[in-house]
């Protein structure tokens, strides 16, 4: 301890300069917004390549895994190119060419906070852009938040500032789902209409309202449900399709449309 | 005048220059001096040290204050400041006393050279810190090394005055 003091103040104008220059930055960053982008692109992009790393070496004990739920992907779409199901459930196309999709893998993501994110190794030279959608191929896990060239920030559905615009699959009638922040498997559905016919076991879909998923993505089935807000709505207790502590491969999903329907919401 | 004294004077003489006329000075249009680091380029390396930073953290901080650029003059500021025992370490002819430098004592063309480092790297640092794109330094050269120049003039200029070989 004794050593470490002697050493300290030796190196005390050294100390004084390093603390000094920090307070500084910090002071120029605050004040630079494009400073501040670029620390945040740089949080981006180390965080990324971080967990890519960990992610090239974990990926090959989760090969196998991944190919199944690819394969069963592949079974259930070719299911219903056989029988020309109308009703596409896995990766709808509500108007043709309105929505493309592009593959990526979750390298890092979080399930114990209460405001989770995850992060996908395609960025902005990939064509990501902030506000578009995330399927896995069971359903929906996300919005990105943020991109840098290589990487994106997603904010999880498991984070409880993130409400998706969602519809019951028989009727229409839509509502908003929100993460309950307690169980990563269940979920609930608020401001669902009280004339709305629910019963136990129905699927809820995407409401496709927002832009930002198309309509008709599955998302998990009705566990229960009760009457709220001096019984004028419905608040859903449902239980999603996709597990979220295990993800792989995902789609980020592109609405070719996004801003001219965003131009049209919010111009007035 | 004691020592002290003389410098504060000093330093309150080019804070007060470098806000209310230099940094509104656009030469040719776009070159502005940097004179508020001739204070802290003169100090004798035998005066404390953490003192010299603390002094340098202020003025600049002041200026950034003032012109609404965050911390940048008081990160170059700190920087200038440390960096002289540096420089004067890996010099040529090392002194094994660095205490025992002075500035005032140097001779002519050292301190041109000594003054054009520390006026450059000023430059370097405030254009990295405004700009936070180290590729957009490297092709802006031309425009540090003219902004150096220039500064570098007024600098010999106020050193003339103030350590006038004449009145040695």
């Amino acid at each position: 301890m004794i050593r470490l003091l002697r050493y300290l103040s030796n190196k005390q104008s050294f100390l004084i300069f390093v603390f000094l220059e920090l307070i500084a930055f910090i002071l120029t960053i605050k004040t630079h917004d494009y400073a501040q982008l670029k620390l945040h692109n740089f949080q981006i992009e180390f965080a990324g390549a971080v967990n890519n790393t960990i992610h090239t070496v974990e990926k090959h004990f989760y090969l196998k895994s991944y190919n199944k739920k690819l394969l069963k992907q592949n079974a259930k779409l070719l299911e219903q190119l056989q029988h020309k199901i109308p009703d596409i459930t896995t990766l709808p196309a509500s108007i043709p060419d309105q929505y493309t999709y592009i593959p990526a893998f979750v390298i890092s993501n979080q399930c114990s906070l209460q405001h989770n994110t995850l992060l996908i190794n395609k960025g902005e030279i990939d064509g990501i852009q902030p506000d578009s959608g995330v399927l896995s191929t069971n359903g929906i896990i996300g919005v990105v938040q943020k991109t840098s060239k290589h990487y994106a920030k997603v904010i999880s559905i498991l984070n409880k500032n993130l409400k998706i615009n969602v519809a019951l699959k028989h009727s229409n009638y839509s509502g908003f789902l929100q993460w309950s922040g307690k169980d990563p498997n269940s979920f609930e559905v608020i401001d669902l209409p009280v004339n709305a016919p629910i019963e136990i076991g129905d699927t809820i879909i995407t409401g496709g309202m927002s832009g930002i998923f198309s309509k008709g993505i599955p998302i998990g089935r009705i566990t229960g449900y009760q009457l709220v807000h001096g019984q004028k709505s419905y608040e859903i207790h449902i239980k999603s399709f996709t597990d979220m502590t295990s993800l792989g491969p995902v789609y980020i999903i592109k609405n070719r449309f996004k801003s001219e329907i965003d131009s049209l919401k919010y111009n007035r | 005048m004691s020592f002290r004294i003389k410098y504060i004077l000093i330093l309150l003489v080019f804070l007060i220059l470098q806000i209310i006329w230099f940094n509104h000075i656009r030469l040719f249009n776009h070159f502005t001096p940097i004179v508020f680091i001739y204070p802290f380029l003169i100090l004798p390396l035998s005066k404390s040290e953490s003192l010299n930073l603390f002094a340098a953290f202020v003025t600049g901080l002041i200026i950034d204050l003032v012109s609404n650029t965050g911390g940048i003059f008081a990160a170059t500021a700190v920087f200038i400041t440390y960096m002289r025992k540096i420089y004067f370490m890996a010099s040529k002819n090392p002194v094994q006393k660095i205490q025992e430098i002075n500035i005032g004592k140097i001779n002519s063309l050292q301190k041109i050279i000594y003054f054009g480092v520390f006026i450059s790297l000023a430059h370097i640092m405030i254009f990295f810190l405004d700009a936070f794109n180290a590729g957009l330094v490297i092709s802006k050269l031309q425009s540090i090394l003219i902004n150096t120049i220039i500064s570098l003039i007024f600098i010999i200029f106020f050193d003339l005055i103030f350590f006038n070989p004449a009145k040695k």
